[in-house]
């Protein structure tokens, strides 16, 4: 009896008319609901890979900070976070060269230098931070004791502070060159704002000091480098969620496939709940605790942010495919 | 100096350029009989792309892709509206745009895109690594990669080449030399575009007030990725035929995003900077 519910095809409106400058559908007034643009081919290893590029480049970023500036302590629980800086793009490598369609050309990269075109640049940036990270990371093992022979006297070889400040200009191009990536195309969710480069940036750098608090607390360090580690990581969270709030205002209409839908969960609860606001709470509890309570809250924090920043690229990464099908928001990124 | 340069990074010296070449696709001509797309898939042997009903009218083709280099669109419109007292059908043979400023081609990380002596935009099938990164960046749609798991050039970016295998034989290409109807015209661009305002003059003459050229160095579409070597007289706006009405070249907002990157990361690098400093008190 549903049926009769139904009101009764519409003479007016014959059905064909859908092409041609006439509505239909989800379309923006297109040729039927074809999509202007191709959808992207990349699959999961590509946000895999913008996560942990960012985060190893937050960590060399905010621990090559501490070695300049900070004090005694701050220099030598942040020295950790050079082994993150170097374990985190072993895996990047490899993922990129497993989402190439061609993967055995993959030094087909580096045969041109191209800064113009950001995947050169980007190519570029890993193969040079990569051996950097490693070098750093050496060389505080061989402070450490866990260095030994003559590897040990190798690093004692290389220029820290210039070793540091490449490192870190590197690693800022690496930390924000995914963002500018995406946002070089003509998908609408990741093209429309121009501060996706940004988001991701404070993104890579909120969890790369996640993961130095993250080794600090586990080491017991003083509670007040802790502090002063929670303070920055608060700082990041907090300029991650004015980027994105100031990212999804210009997106507008084009943001649709991110906040609502399938990807609205990852996005809102996973990325801005979990990885930014979760850790301000739990860093800010922190403050008025010692000891174990306080290193866990710290941990608790850090975990959190860093598994928001895989939250984050994964589902602005995910959410470009539904964008790039989206003939209204092409459309309106193409308005004169 | 720049000669060691360009040993190691394998430059070599452009042929000597040739006059620009490129379509002139009248849509005004247009049958809808596909002669270009049938012509195109059996010169490049490219496959067929599966036997599936859109029910879009008679486009079963889709849309432009990896294995699909011409696209004939089949658009109805059978309400009339302000500007239009009849019910029509409007056909046209989509195409790569062979752009002046190919998004495409500045994307490409490889050195894969080039443009070629004729000026066209073409995809070197063995430097292409297949990182997928032009497909996004094609205002158009127009280029694809070809999945890993196929029969045809497998994992490498894909669209039409203009034929560049018959134009280095002064030879038209395949599509424009089936056209029954001379909708699709090859030739000198510059040559194209004196006879494409001819026709539109024309066309307007007899009362086709919505025609327009798409396409064309002083049309808006123009502004961001240049005349289009491959361009359009249409009946209707661009929308209609999913044309979009400013294609997006993305180099001109890339300093921009990249400088909002690095502030944000100027930002973090001088809080975490007074932090620590602050830290040795
Ligand atoms: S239409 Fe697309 S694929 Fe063709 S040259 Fe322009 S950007 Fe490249
Ligand atoms: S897929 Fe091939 S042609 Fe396209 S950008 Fe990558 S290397 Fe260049």
């Amino acid at each position: 009896m549903k049926e009769a519910n139904h009101p009764p095809p519409s003479q007016e409106s014959p059905s064909p008319a859908r092409g041609g400058g006439q509505c239909g559908g989800t379309g923006g007034g297109g040729y039927y609901d074809n999509p202007i643009v191709r959808r992207p081919v990349w699959t999961w290893e590509v946000p895999a890979y913008f996560w942990l590029g960012g985060m190893g480049a937050g960590a060399f970023v905010t621990a090559s900070l501490a070695q300049t500036l900070g004090s005694a302590d701050d220099r030598r629980t942040a020295a950790d976070g050079f082994y993150l800086a170097a374990a985190a793009p072993v895996p990047c490598a490899p993922l990129l060269i497993g989402d190439l369609g061609r993967p055995a050309r993959f030094h087909h990269m580096l045969r041109i230098f191209k800064p113009l075109s950001p995947m050169n640049l980007g190519a570029w940036t890993l193969t040079a931070f990569t051996p950097l990270a490693f070098a750093r990371a050496a060389s505080h093992a061989a402070d450490t004791g866990l260095l030994h022979g003559p590897l040990r006297g190798l690093t004692r070889l290389l220029p820290r502070r210039l070793t540091e400040l490449a490192g870190s200009l590197l690693g800022l191009t690496l930390a924000g060159y995914s963002g500018v990536l995406l946002g070089a195309t003509n998908v609408p969710l990741w093209a429309k704002s121009k501060l996706l480069g940004g988001v991701f940036m404070a993104s890579a750098l909120s969890s790369g000091s996640a993961a130095v608090t993250l080794q600090a607390a586990r080491r017991g360090s003083p509670e007040a480098t802790l502090h002063r580690l929670a303070t920055i990581e608060s700082a990041a969270s907090l300029g991650e969620m004015a980027v994105i709030t100031g990212y999804l205002m210009q997106s507008g209409k084009a943001a649709r496939p991110l906040t609502t839908g399938r990807f609205a969960a990852p996005f809102w609860l996973g990325a801005v709940g979990i990885g930014a606001l979760l850790p301000l709470l739990l860093h800010r509890f922190a403050t008025r605790h010692h000891g174990r309570t306080l290193r866990s809250l710290s941990t608790a924090a850090a975990l959190c942010s860093m598994a928001g920043s895989l939250a984050l690229r994964w589902s602005i990464f995910e959410a470009g495919k539904v964008s790039s099908e989206d003939q209204s928001a092409s459309f309106e990124l193409s308005k004169a | 100096m720049i000669d060691g340069y360009k040993r190691l990074m394998n430059l070599e010296e452009p042929l000597p350029s040739k006059k620009a070449k490129g379509f002139f696709t009248d849509t005004s001509l247009c049958i809808g009989c596909k002669a270009c797309e049938v012509a195109c898939k059996q010169w490049n042997q490219l496959p067929a792309d599966g036997f599936a009903i859109t029910g879009n009218s008679y486009d079963n083709t889709g849309h432009l892709g990896a294995t699909t280099w011409r696209h004939v669109q089949f658009i109805e419109q059978a309400k009339a509206n302000e500007s239009r007292q009849e019910q029509r059908w409007l056909m046209m043979s989509d195409v790569c745009k062979h752009c002046a400023n190919a998004a495409c081609l500045e994307a490409c990380p490889t050195g894969a895109l080039v443009r070629t002596e004729f000026d066209t935009v073409y995809v070197q099938q063995d430097i292409c690594n297949g990182c997928g990164f032009c497909v996004p960046a094609c205002p158009f749609g127009v280029i694809d990669r070809v999945p890993k798991e196929s029969t045809f050039e497998v994992g490498t970016a894909h669209k039409c080449t203009l034929c560049y295998d018959r134009l280095k034989d002064d030879m038209t290409p395949a599509c424009a030399k089936s056209c029954p109807t001379a909708s699709i015209q090859f030739g000198d661009v510059e040559e194209l575009q004196h006879r494409a305002r001819q026709r539109l003059g024309e066309l307007k003459a007899r009362g086709e007030s919505t025609a327009r050229l798409y396409g064309m160095p002083e049309g808006k579409e123009a502004v961001e990725v240049g005349p289009l070597h491959a361009f359009f007289l249409l009946l209707d706006k661009p929308q209609a035929y999913n044309l979009p009405e400013v294609p997006r070249l993305p180099r001109k907002t890339m300093a921009e995003r990249y400088g909002w990157s690095a502030a944000v990361g100027i930002g973090f690098a001088m809080v975490a900077a007074l932090v620590f400093r602050g830290g040795r008190r």
